[in-house]
């Protein structure tokens, strides 16, 4: 009678592995101890000795997923007849017995029911019964598919139509630092965290960063036209009472900076605008749109995919990351009212070309030349004090894809 | 906290608030003494005792031979029969040579008698790494005491619970452990004029928080605080809760904030094994909390080893700013 060789239970949670490579070859005679076979899990690699000595024969194929405790192989002993791979025992609990070892794959001893088998937090668990919903119709993004609170739809509220308006100042977040502050100004949809990866090369500069209204830490405030949106922020930078400061600004709040040092040009002592609004009528207004409306990181992470050149920037964790920072519908609704303020009908409803001219503290556009947002051929309304640095492979954040690359330039310009 | 009566706030370290406390409770209560290895002309190990023997005197202020056991046994016998002994161990790992005092005397001679006596007894403890004292001079024994009922055990983190807790130490009828982390003594916060106690048992939420609960203890609760700071820079929201007592242990404040929150660190410098996150964990997994928890519990505590001499070693052994600041930030991000 030969002896089974198993696809053993290595960890917990292990319902079945894959044979990854056998170290003999059928026929050939092994020893107890000696290395088996190589099996693989979602988690681990790991190699298996023989249990018996004896001669191997009907192996599974290399590839193949067995569920463990199953039959991998068999051990026969010196002089006995090798025929057909001999049939399964069933165990005991087995509802119907298990087919012969050719089958590639086996199914688990005993299929848990199916709730049993589903990994949930206790707190996804309670949601869910309280909200009735089928824990098996969730998708769970935590590790290993764990359903958190976050996957049970019920338990985020709805977009509302409408939003209560606040008022109150900006948010403004500052780092010490040396030299005349850099005052940064983040994009439609973002906050000031969004500066991080630029920061990470701009070290020991003081650093000042405005939240736009209903964005970030701000209060969601009714902002009727492009021209309010800068009243707002132009009030914010004049209690800051500085006597000078290089102001950066991305996307609407390059607009915005650009605004503001049409009007504060004495204590603006440079002007940096990462693809800026406001120079042309074109903006990507389905990106926008679906950004503002996503509420799960599956439906946010293909607009944010359209924000930058190399998409694989945009994993999992980011598009968790971004989701998790646009969880308040309020905020949500606010800036869908801010976008239809300032880009009614997909179109840029402000001109600042005319600004761009006038303004003569030094001044640089940086754009990248992949940009889907707003196209980089804005940049040539330029006027030709303006220096105008373009990156190649870039989308619409070169702060976030070029950061070192920016990092040195604004290092060795402000 | 019970600040309202004592409005003048000026600031003192927290071996300064200990010994405004001892000399507090001597100068307006005359059964309170002090005891232990030099504390008195010399002042105390850590100098925590200074000079109250110039005002009290060596009847009150009194120096024991180099004999725990012994000194244990005598501030037992004190407190049985009528005074208030505040006993100091030099080093908390000395704790060790009257364990009997303490577990089998102290703790259960108030059961044995059916209630007819009690040991009114404080005994200090100066614990902790950090001053490169080595094996047998730095750990955090806290969890072993905390394991004997009829033991109160706290852990004041500041100089103003220093002080309140002391005092409130003082006025309780049965024996009370103070584990005071080395480090912290030279630390300076403000601590109110006069007396006032400040409830043993009581746990305080250092900073209000919504994405996770961290809960500390002792010196734990500045380093939690500081990855605090860290993770807000980050969009990370999390509430500190100082435990204070880890007997008896303050269910109610815990299990409130992880309801809140859904997600639980425990921070602390024993050892991780069978120590005080243990049974934070456990009071969670048993309570209805447990359904709030959106996420596995996290220890952060000692290595499973004596604490080294080498001081990047004795670093690498007890929980660190920024192993805090990647267990929150992996488990407010829904990594664990």
């Amino acid at each position: 009678m030969p002896v089974e060789v198993i696809m053993p239970k290595v960890d917990m949670d292990m319902a079945r592995g894959t044979v990854a490579a056998w170290h003999v070859e059928p026929g050939a005679t092994v020893a107890k101890g000696d290395p088996l076979f190589d099996i693989e899990t979602d988690k681990a690699a790991m190699e298996v000795e023989a249990q018996a000595d004896g001669i191997l024969h009907h192996p599974a194929p290399e590839g193949t997923e067995v569920a463990i405790g199953q039959p991998v192989a068999w051990l026969y002993a010196e002089g006995e007849e090798v025929g057909d791979a001999p049939a399964v025992s069933a165990p005991e609990a087995q509802p119907e017995p298990e087919e012969p070892a050719e089958t590639t794959v086996s199914e688990p001893v005993s299929p848990p029911s199916p709730t049993e088998n589903i990994r949930a937090t206790p707190r996804a668990r309670t949601l869910a019964r309280d909200a009735n919903i089928d824990l098996a119709t969730l998708t769970g993004s935590g590790p290993r598919g764990r359903i958190q609170a976050e996957d049970v739809p019920q338990a985020r509220e709805e977009v509302p139509a409408t939003f209560t308006a606040q008022t109150g100042a900006l948010h403004v977040m500052r780092s010490k630092g040396t030299g005349t502050p850099l005052v940064l100004i983040h994009g439609f949809a973002s906050d000031s965290m969004s500066w991080k990866p630029l920061e990470a090369h701009l070290k020991n500069r003081a650093l000042i960063r405005i939240d736009l209204p209903c964005h970030g830490k701000s209060p969601n405030m009714r902002v009727g036209s492009f021209a309010d949106l800068v009243k707002t922020v132009r009030q914010t930078f004049d209690d800051l009472h500085l006597d000078a400061a290089h102001v950066i600004g991305h996307s609407l709040g390059g607009a915005v900076a650009l605004a503001l040092a049409d009007t504060r040009p004495r204590s603006i002592a440079s002007l940096t605008l990462i693809a800026p609004a406001g120079l042309g009528p074109d903006i990507n207004e389905a990106a926008l749109a679906g950004i503002a409306r996503a509420t799960k990181p599956e439906s946010l992470a293909p607009w944010l995919k359209t924000l930058v050149h190399d998409e694989s920037l945009i994993n999992d964790g980011y598009a968790r990351a971004a989701m998790k920072t646009r969880l308040d519908p309020h905020m949500r609704a606010a800036q869908a009212a801010l976008a239809h303020a300032v880009f009614p009908d997909g179109t840029q409803a402000f001109d600042l070309k005319a600004a761009l001219h006038r303004v003569s503290m030094p001044t640089r556009l940086i754009w990248g030349r992949s940009d889907k947002i707003i196209p980089w051929q804005h940049a040539l309304t330029a006027p030709g004090p303006v220096a105008l640095h373009l990156f190649e492979a870039t989308g619409h954040l070169p702060q976030f894809e070029r950061a070192e690359g920016i990092g040195k330039l604004l290092q060795s310009a402000l | 906290m019970n600040m309202q009566n004592a409005p003048d706030i000026r600031e003192l370290s927290y071996a300064e608030a200990i010994r405004e406390a001892m000399d507090i409770a001597l100068g307006s209560d005359e059964r309170v003494v002090l005891m232990g290895e030099d504390i008195g002309v010399y002042g105390g190990a850590f100098q925590v005792t200074g000079d109250l023997i110039d005002k009290y005197g060596p009847d009150r202020v009194m120096d024991t031979p180099i004999s725990e056991l012994g000194g244990a046994g005598v501030a037992v016998g004190a407190a049985m029969t009528g005074l208030r002994p505040i006993f100091e161990f030099q080093f908390s790992d000395f704790a060790t040579l009257a364990m009997e005092q303490i577990v089998n005397q102290a703790a259960k001679i108030r059961f044995m008698l059916g209630g007819a006596v009690s040991v009114p007894l404080v005994m200090r403890f100066p614990a902790g790494s950090g001053t490169g004292a080595a094996a047998q001079h730095s750990q955090s024994i806290e969890a072993w005491l905390g394991h004997v009922p009829g033991l109160k055990v706290i852990q004041p983190s500041t100089p103003e619970d220093a002080k309140g807790m002391l005092l409130a130490a003082l006025e309780d009828p049965d024996p009370v452990m103070i584990f005071e982390h080395k480090i912290l003594y030279k630390m300076r916060g403000p601590v109110p004029e006069g007396h006032y106690t400040i409830p043993i048992g009581k746990a305080a939420v250092r900073r209000e928080g919504k994405d996770l609960t961290i809960v500390a203890t002792s010196l734990m609760v500045h380093k939690a605080l500081a990855a605090a700071d860290d993770l807000a820079q980050n969009g990370i929201d999390a509430e500190v809760i100082d435990l204070r007592t880890i007997r008896p242990m303050d269910r109610d404040t815990v299990l409130a904030s992880v309801r809140k929150t859904g997600r639980l660190i425990c921070v602390y410098e024993g050892v991780k094994t069978l120590g005080v996150g243990a049974e934070i964990s456990a009071m969670v997994a048993e309570s209805d909390a447990f359904d709030y928890l959106d996420a596995p519990i996290f220890r952060l505590g000692g290595a499973e080893s004596p604490i080294p001499y080498n001081p990047e070693l004795e670093k690498a052994v007890v929980p660190q700013v920024p192993d805090i600041l990647n267990a929150a930030t992996e488990l407010a991000q829904g990594r664990l």
